[in-house]
């Protein structure tokens, strides 16, 4: 198994021991959680300091507590590059080590602006990399709209006000829409053509115009937008997840179309690269090779349910309307259509490379599933 | 507000989960332990990834100890694991022992009446339990599926085991039903890429597939043909995923492009849904060669193409009307009358036996246009036309030629 497709130049093996030395070496240096340690000096002119070199980056995350959140912080954490992690969600992040800094803001709140303002500003925020969008969809659309969309815009205007020099958004390859007219790689170049009516799409397309807008008005900001594949593996959940979790899978009757995933380590490892890297611009982050629908659903050990489509876009209307199921009928189109992207300029401009091919990513989600399918690995107490 | 958050996504790295993953997979030596665990339980050969054991021990040395702790967790976890899945099993077996007596019962330990020894540790009994359990037959069902496919397919959705299976059906039709014949395949180039440009015929489209395999038979190479179909055979139900598995592409500039970009051969039937639903008395008429788009293509990617007739198809499902008011119904652009479809129901769309005869012409070379050429609308109406014109003047040679249609 290589290890997450990184160039080790950036970021060190996650090494448990050599983190702790690093955390010792770093907490004699000064005291935790105070100005970056490259603000005195003498410790940033030392080359000779081995591996601990004193980072200056802050690095604000919104959505702290939600999964990528959550391992981003854990991933850097153990970063030397960063100085200090500021995570603003409505609750603690888990992972919250020494250098993070917990903040309850609530995007949906309407001041939420001016307080992440003064948030940035007093922490000297650098980088944001703003997470906070649902990883499946939901019947409370309006708060949805209220945290993705307007949330977004209080983030990019709060990063104006504190002039923040880089904004890394969390987007989907799912945004592209799963059409007949796909090609069977989508470039960046594509529109994203989900349906805007369907309040998923619609708030994560329009919080991906907040952050163009925010590079129009200040065009010195770096700002970089992830799209990344459905994320699987063995602790994420999401829509995939869940659609997998059941004991029988409905599947369009006549339709098995190709779709590609992403393990939960390269996402991580790609926002974080995307934290260290100066890259402009949009990027699909996606594992390496697709998988028919069908040999999915068979590798998981379910059994797929072929309805025919017109009636299981009745079926899924009426359940959606009654609330009794969790996924919007427009879903029923990605099991339909191709909506695969490509992630060359991810691989060129950005040096990301996978670890996990999307069949890897699959399996291993599959293994833990198995766990909870006999009870043996609980979910994580909410 | 805060709650419904968490659901959606659940907070993870809580210290009281067995397998707490995340945090561990960010660590070097977690990552290995799905990994381990799955190449147990998975007997399959190419999912066992190589034993990682002793190069992480390389890369981190003091890693060695946390290595053992966790392989040895791993198996205690694994005892769990099958201590549970047979009490599952017998569960099951224990509600439905009352409804189903033994649904199969193929051996006779399984046979026997397991909900009598509740407390009966997993051996042979266990075993027999899992034959009554439905997760089993799940699992089994899951594999079955999967010995006529392989587990990867190719970036364009092309699965070669599937292929291996389906196979003998369309080497009868191109052996015995159609006899095809091709003339002069080796004008096709023996490597890099190539457009191979043919005339399209028949109600299910199965010039395509005789193409490819014309090209892996009889070429010396036997080259490895992808060839792009149009939206409507693609996504049609069944048929799409079919071809597509076989290695059908949608035709598309984006793919076509990809393609030739990694020196594949590739065919295209430029006239489309015309060429399939132009009627018997228009045969081996070519129709409108698209708006170009595969002039265009050979400019930008610098491809040499090659002309392809292939005379035989359109006899052999002869378009007698071509229905379009009611087929929106259907979603189709037309329903196709022959003298056969659909009076005989599926049966009808059964071809008819004819000699099949694939010419392929020499090469043409467009690259001396230069790549700035694709933008020329009228140098492009052109070279389509002239593409058109080789292929018309070739159909009309063999045409004359052709003695019989049944015979050739």
């Amino acid at each position: 198994m290589t290890r997450a497709g990184l160039d080790p130049s950036d970021i060190r093996p996650p090494d448990p021991t050599a983190s702790r030395a690093a955390a010792e070496a770093s907490s004699t240096d000064g005291k935790p959680g105070q100005l970056p340690l490259a603000g005195r000096p003498g410790v940033d002119d030392k080359p000779g300091l081995g591996r601990v070199q004193s980072g200056t980056r802050v690095v604000a995350v919104t959505g702290a507590a939600g999964f990528l959140g959550c391992n981003l912080i854990g991933s850097l954490e153990e970063d030397d590059r960063i100085a200090r992690v500021v995570a603003l969600d409505v609750s603690p992040a888990s992972t919250a080590g020494r250098k993070t800094r917990l903040y309850d803001v609530d995007l949906t709140h309407p001041t939420a602006e001016s307080r992440i303002a003064e948030i940035f500003t007093a922490e000297r925020v650098d980088t944001i990399a703003h997470l906070a969008f649902l990883a499946s969809p939901t019947h409370a659309s309006a708060w949805a709209h209220e945290l993705e969309s307007v949330g977004t815009m209080h983030v990019t205007i709060a990063a104006r006000h504190a002039q923040v020099r880089k904004f890394v958004l969390w987007s989907q390859t799912s945004l592209y829409g799963a059409h007949p007219s796909n090609p069977n790689f989508l470039t960046e170049k594509h529109p994203l053509r989900a349906p805007k009516s369907e309040p998923y799409f619609g708030d994560k397309i329009e919080a991906e115009e907040q952050a163009r807008k925010l590079l129009l008005r200040s065009p010195s900001a770096i700002v970089t937008i992830l799209r990344t594949a459905p994320i699987l593996g063995p602790t994420v959940h999401n829509a995939v997840t869940r659609y997998l979790a059941h004991k029988l899978v409905p599947t369009a009757m006549g339709y098995d179309p190709l779709v590609q995933f992403l393990h939960e380590v390269d996402a991580i490892a790609a926002l974080h690269l995307a934290v260290l890297r100066d890259v402009r611009g949009t990027f699909n982050v996606v594992g390496d090779g697709v998988l028919p629908l069908s040999t999915v659903i068979k590798l998981a050990g379910r059994v797929a349910v072929p309805i025919p489509h017109p009636i299981a876009e009745t079926i899924a209307a009426l359940g959606w309307v009654a609330q009794l199921v969790d996924v919007p009928p427009s879903f029923l189109k990605y099991l339909r259509f191709m909506c695969v992207a490509d992630g060359q300029r991810a691989r060129e401009a950005m040096g990301f490379r996978p670890a996990y091919t999307s069949r890897e990513a699959l399996l291993d989600f599959i293994s833990a599933q198995r766990l909870r399918d006999v009870k043996l690995l609980s979910e994580t107490p909410a | 507000m805060s709650d419904k958050k968490r659901r959606s996504e659940p907070r993870t790295g809580s210290p009281s989960s067995e397998a707490d993953a995340s945090e561990r997979l960010l660590q070097a030596e977690g990552a290995d332990m799905p990994q381990r665990t799955r190449s147990r339980r998975r007997r399959r050969k190419s999912v066992a990834p190589p034993e990682t054991g002793p190069r992480s021990a390389l890369k981190h040395p003091v890693a060695t100890a946390g290595d053992a702790d966790i392989a040895a967790r791993i198996r205690e976890l694994e005892e769990r694991l099958d201590r549970m899945i047979s009490e599952h099993a017998r569960e099951h077996e224990a509600e439905a022992d009352g409804e189903r007596p033994a649904p199969m019962a193929p051996t006779g330990p399984s046979a026997l009446p397991v909900t009598t020894t509740p407390a009966e540790p997993a051996g042979v009994l266990g075993a027999g339990g899992d034959l009554v359990a439905p997760d089993f037959y799940v699992r089994k069902w899951g594999r079955l599926g999967l010995r006529s496919r392989s587990e990867e397919v190719d970036e364009f959705g092309y699965d070669p085991v599937y292929e291996e299976k389906v196979l003998p059906v369309f080497e009868f039709l191109y052996e015995k039903y159609f006899r095809v014949q091709t003339h002069r395949i080796e004008r096709i180039p023996s490597d890099g890429r190539c457009l191979l440009v043919a005339n399209h015929s028949g109600t299910l489209p199965l010039d395509g597939i005789m193409l490819r395999l014309a090209v892996r038979n009889a070429h010396p190479r036997h080259r490895n043909l992808r060839w792009l179909v149009e939206d409507a055979i693609f996504h049609f139900p069944f048929l799409g995923s079919f071809a597509n598995r076989l290695g059908a592409v949608r035709a598309c500039q984006e793919n076509a492009e990809r393609l030739l970009d990694h020196d594949a051969l590739v065919a295209v039937f430029p006239e489309g849904m015309k060429g399939i639903g132009k009627l018997f008395r228009d045969r081996y008429k070519l129709q409108r060669f698209g708006r170009g788009g595969f002039v265009k293509l050979l400019l930008r990617t610098r491809t040499p193409v090659v002309p392809v007739a292939i005379v035989g198809g359109e006899e052999a499902s002869p378009t007698i009307a071509r229905v379009e008011y009611l087929s929106r119904a259907f979603g189709l652009s037309f329903l196709p009358f022959t003298p056969t479809f659909p009076f005989l129901g599926p049966l009808g769309l059964l071809p008819a036996p004819t000699k099949w005869k694939i010419y392929f012409g020499d090469p043409i070379h467009f690259e001396s246009h230069g790549v700035e050429a694709a933008d020329d609308e009228v140098l492009v109406g052109r070279l389509a036309e002239r593409v058109r014109g080789e292929i018309q003047t070739m159909l009309n040679h063999a045409l004359a030629e052709r003695r019989s249609v049944w015979l050739g």
